[in-house]
């Protein structure tokens, strides 16, 4: 397939505007060409994308295209290093994330992250869901039993760690850490949660898990989740961005990518012809 | 093996079910076409087999919907073991449910060109003959959706028993028409419906196989007793 012809099937993709794709509501968040930079280098350019509410969006690509810069300017996680440098916009509701006038604490209680390796805090598995919850609010005992239930339930972990909640969470398997994680994430009531890579240290079981657990977060939270495995990509996610040297190639509803993508570096991609 | 458990991932076990769905639902269309057909045959009925042609159409267009979602499946499931035989079996089950309901609108296509002619005695062997090829599939339809290996052997071998009758009735049809050319037209036109009819017993055949393919893994082993003799050089008891 040349870039024409998919271009002639799929004119109102990526092919035909490869800055600009759209999802069909409103987006959760709109990056506007965004550019990023680190020490001079230009990692992130004029990417625009919009992620759509309450739905999963993957992000594809092979090592050093940017996508893990991408999901880290989404929460603004550079800010507390310097010499980094972000232009363009990333709305939230509708609002500039990357306006200084943006509080972090206001983003960091709208949006959650998870990386790739499980870091349980070295206490009890319910103090590691209280812990955060503390931060920003005041509960009394049996508000915040309640919240941490929640959080577990929400997680799919109450009912391996229910009786054994004073336990430290270091003793948890690698699965359940990233979990924890994950509810250590949502106790907090974020609207979009942002994973990065969460099962690249697991195994196919506890993969399975996290992937299902993604589908029923769904419900509830606007989903972004960076991926080094397309077939995960393929199996949990509504839409899928493949990026490539910094620039969004293609942005598209999965199926659509994996059966038949318009550009030819995506399709490349995706069979293991290039990365 | 028993019944596989469920997936860990929900929604996979949703596009499964989703596809023997579609299926299971081709194949009565198909089933309630063949027996239309036959219906519209014995009744004469021009108007009547005209919206039988008509129909074909959903089932090609479900065959449709089966090919997309397997593509689906194969690119964002990568199925192992089990599942990608379930769709890979799928892929070749819709197929020959498509080539079935092309056969019974072939009948009712056909049974028009019977009606601008006197009626002949032998179309009456037909309705025998298209039962026992609905018995047929329904019962393999029957072992699709339930996965049940050995009701599919043993309706894969009972077409032997549609190849017999089919046998018999070309040998009625070949009679009447030496007795009396003027119902040689009639006569083939019966001869290639009830050719359609032991076809659709073959892709029943082909059913079972990919049934007990999905089951087993394994091809359904042994040979399938074939009694339509009308392709051998010597007919025995062919009048002469």
């Amino acid at each position: 397939m040349t870039d024409s012809a998919a271009a002639s099937i799929a004119p109102a993709t990526a092919a035909s505007a490869p800055a600009q794709a759209s999802a069909p509501q409103t987006p959760k968040i709109a990056v506007r060409g965004l550019d990023f930079y680190y020490h001079g280098f230009h990692a992130l350019k004029g990417i625009s994308l919009d992620i759509p509410t309450r739905q999963v969006t993957a992000i594809i690509g092979p090592s050093g295209c940017g996508k893990s810069t991408l999901l880290r300017v989404l929460n603004r996680i550079y800010a507390i290093y310097p010499k980094l440098e972000a232009t363009g916009e990333v709305l939230l509701d509708g609002e500039n994330i990357l306006d200084p006038r943006y509080s972090l604490n206001r983003l960091r209680s709208k949006v959650g992250m998870v990386f790739q390796k499980p870091v349980p805090f070295p206490m009890s598995i319910y103090d590691n869901i209280a812990y955060g919850i503390r931060h920003h609010e005041k509960l009394g005992r049996a508000a915040m039993d309640a919240r941490v239930e929640r959080a577990l339930r929400q997680a799919a972990l109450w009912d391996e760690v229910k009786d054994k909640l004073k336990q430290n969470a270091l003793g948890l398997s690698g699965g359940q850490q990233q979990r924890l994680c994950i509810a250590r994430a949502i106790a907090l009531k974020p609207e979009v949660l942002l994973l990065d890579e969460p099962t690249s240290a697991l195994d196919p079981i506890a993969t399975g898990r996290i992937e299902q657990l993604i589908e029923e977060l769904k419900r509830d939270y606007t989903i972004v989740i960076v991926t080094h495995n397309m077939q995960q990509a393929a199996r949990c996610s509504d839409h899928t961005a493949f990026m490539y040297l910094g620039e969004l190639v293609e942005f598209d509803r999965t199926e659509t990518i994996f059966t038949k993508p318009a550009r030819q570096q995506t399709e490349d991609y995706i069979t293991g012809r290039f990365g | 093996m028993s019944t596989p458990h469920d997936h860990i991932l929900k929604s996979y076990d949703t596009e499964l079910a989703r596809l023997t769905g579609e299926i299971v639902r081709m194949g009565e269309l198909a089933v309630n076409q063949l027996e239309a057909a036959i219906d519209v045959l014995m009744r004469r009925d021009s108007k009547a087999a005209q919206r039988v042609i008509d129909n074909d159409e959903a089932i090609d267009a479900l065959e449709h919907e089966v090919s997309h979602d397997v593509v689906r499946l194969l690119a964002l499931r990568q199925p192992m073991a089990r599942d990608l035989r379930e769709i890979l079996a799928a892929l070749r089950i819709a197929s020959a449910i498509e080539r079935i309901g092309d056969y019974a609108a072939n009948v009712a296509k056909r049974s028009m060109a019977l009606n601008v002619v006197a009626p002949v005695a032998p179309a009456h062997g037909l309705p025998v003959l298209a039962g026992l090829a609905a018995e047929l599939v329904r019962e393999v339809l029957a072992a699709y959706r339930d996965r049940d290996a050995e009701r599919a052997r043993v309706a894969w071998s009972r077409d032997a028993e549609l190849d017999a009758m089919y046998t018999g009735l070309f040998r009625e049809l070949l009679t009447y028409m030496m007795e009396d050319p003027r119902s040689i037209t009639p006569c083939t036109h019966l001869l290639f419906m009830a050719k359609n009819i032991e076809r659709i017993g073959d892709h029943a055949t082909n059913i079972a196989e990919n049934v007990w393919y999905v089951v087993h893994g394994e091809e359904l082993a042994g040979t399938r007793q074939k009694r339509d003799l009308t392709a051998s050089p010597q007919l025995p008891d062919l009048p002469r």
